[in-house]
């Protein structure tokens, strides 16, 4: 047990710094969701005086969480894209030659994609507080939005190595981010829910992301009827789950076929 | 000579007959971001100084735009490539003046630039965006989408003969979403606020999206006020970044 862990973290390490060794995947992950924020901050505030939006004290902090999904889903797809590269280029066929359980590969990777989130999420809020977002959420709150965020990327990133391993092909995989979006984009992730298009307010209900991303503006604004944690949390930790036993599974059957 | 931009052309358009789903990023990313923005922004409309009470309507020619612009980046990608793997040196030893090899990719951009931007603009009055500009605005919004596909591609080509790897493909991609985001992209000039509202009055992306708009928005009436702007700032912009491609060109091979 302690040998996997220590294999996990190993290679969640690797992970992390192949990612920060190729600044050309570390550019869409960090800049991308601040340049958005930036411009959806300063060219949609004036919806603060629409009739039926809530009464926030700082409309940069009111969009950050949207960014902080974005972020999860960016460093889940990213993992996704490393490992795609990692299968076409034979490094993780060594990998399946170590005297190591399989799942602890997945987890491996999945480890990495916590680490990168993690740095992702404060990033962006310090980032937002020094461009003059007010967080009104306890500095505890603020760590369980970061853990929020992380725990959200794991479960994008099962979704994304899951695909990986099951087509190998690192093409498929950077052509894949649209799609991703569409989670974003149907989720209240820079509008309140109430607000949304009918038809996208009708999706949002079945949209896991909804809860997180309102949990996630409940923990920093400091406001639970944004959203209620238990919620976002229950979100989070189901598409975790899932998705990394959905990438386990797609290894398994990779293997079987081999 | 012209043959030799018209080989170039089509050797370009090639990959997208022999690279299955070449062109579906480029296309569905615009679709999605389209339908995800007026979703998400819808009400803003509701805002006194909006010019459309249809906020697909106002997203549609930037969506097509963004098509346009990321089609004409990928020409940065592919020249790129050309140049990692050698065979742009073959076409340099070439008896023919060098910014002829640039013309063709250039044009191959335009031309797949055009699939994008159509299936953006159909999709987006099959669920409701209105076309009050008639034929002359759909005229303003082709030309606005194949200028800033063009404006793109040269953007992208200056990158790839300044970097010469295909790791600057996100640096083509940003230029593009920059400048078109940090113009009257979601809300008009009147309802922005802070910095933005400055850099998008001198942002000249801000007066091709007016060009564009003329076919989609009711408030942005087909008109010359409306189009010279547009075409002086695709003027402006295109002999910039061609002097500049022409400039890292000639370095080539130093």
């Amino acid at each position: 047990m302690r040998r996997e862990a220590g294999v996990v973290v190993a290679l969640g390490r690797r992970a992390l710094s192949v990612q920060f060794r190729r600044a050309q995947l570390l550019m869409p992950t960090f800049v991308l969701p601040l340049m958005l924020l930036a411009v959806i901050a300063s060219g949609t505030s004036a919806a603060q005086d629409l009739r039926g939006f809530p009464d926030v004290g700082s409309y940069l902090a009111f969009v950050v969480p949207g960014t902080l999904i974005q972020g999860a889903l960016l460093a889940g797809l990213t993992s996704g894209i490393a490992f795609a590269g990692d299968i076409e280029f034979g490094f993780f066929d060594r990998l399946l030659a170590a005297p190591v359980r399989r799942s602890s590969l997945i987890l491996g990777r999945q480890a990495g994609t916590i680490g990168l989130s993690l740095l992702q999420s404060v990033f962006f809020l310090g980032v937002a507080a020094l461009a003059g977002a007010h967080f009104e959420g306890s500095p505890l709150a603020l760590l369980a939005a970061v853990g929020l965020a992380a725990i959200t990327a794991v479960g994008l990133g099962g979704v994304a190595s899951a695909i990986a391993i099951r087509t190998g092909s690192l093409s498929l995989l950077q052509s894949i981010f649209p799609f991703m979006f569409v989670l974003l984009f149907t989720a209240p992730a820079f509008f309140p829910r109430d607000l949304l298009a009918p038809a996208l307010h009708d999706v949002a209900a079945y949209n896991p992301l909804t809860y997180v991303v309102e949990a996630v503006r409940g923990l920093l604004t400091g406001d639970a009827s944004a959203g209620g944690a238990g919620a976002g949390l229950a979100a989070a930790v189901g598409m975790a789950v899932a998705a990394t036993a959905l990438a386990t599974f797609a290894l398994r059957e990779r293997l079987r076929t081999l | 000579m012209s043959a030799v931009a018209l080989a170039l052309w089509r050797r370009s358009l090639n990959e997208v007959l022999r690279v299955r789903g070449a062109l579906l990023p480029a296309t569905v990313a615009p679709v999605v971001f389209m339908l995800g923005i007026s979703g998400q922004f819808g009400e803003l409309t509701g805002l006194r100084g909006f010019p459309t009470d249809s906020y697909l309507s106002w997203i549609v020619p930037l969506s097509c735009l963004q098509g346009a612009g990321f089609a004409g980046a990928a020409t940065g990608s592919n020249l790129a490539r050309d140049i990692e793997q050698g065979w742009f040196d073959r076409l340099l030893v070439a008896p023919v003046p060098r910014p002829l090899l640039l013309v063709g990719p250039i044009l191959g951009g335009i031309t797949r630039s055009l699939v994008p931007a159509t299936v953006v603009l159909v999709v987006g009055l099959a669920i409701g965006a209105e076309l009050p500009g008639g034929v002359p605005g759909l005229i303003a919004l082709y030309v606005a989408c194949i200028g800033f596909c063009a404006i793109a591609g040269l953007w992208g080509v200056f990158m790839a003969l300044m970097f010469r790897t295909q790791q600057a493909g996100p640096l083509m991609q940003q230029g593009v979403f920059l400048a078109v985001f940090l113009s009257t992209a979601y809300t008009p000039e009147v309802l922005l606020r802070g910095w933005l509202a400055d850099v998008a009055e001198y942002n000249p992306v801000t007066y091709v999206l007016q060009l564009a708009r003329q076919a989609t928005v009711e408030g942005i009436e087909p008109s010359w006020a409306h189009t010279w702007p547009g075409l002086l700032a695709l003027a402006g912009m295109g002999a910039a970044l061609l002097a500049l491609a022409l400039w890292a060109l000639r370095r080539l091979g130093r």
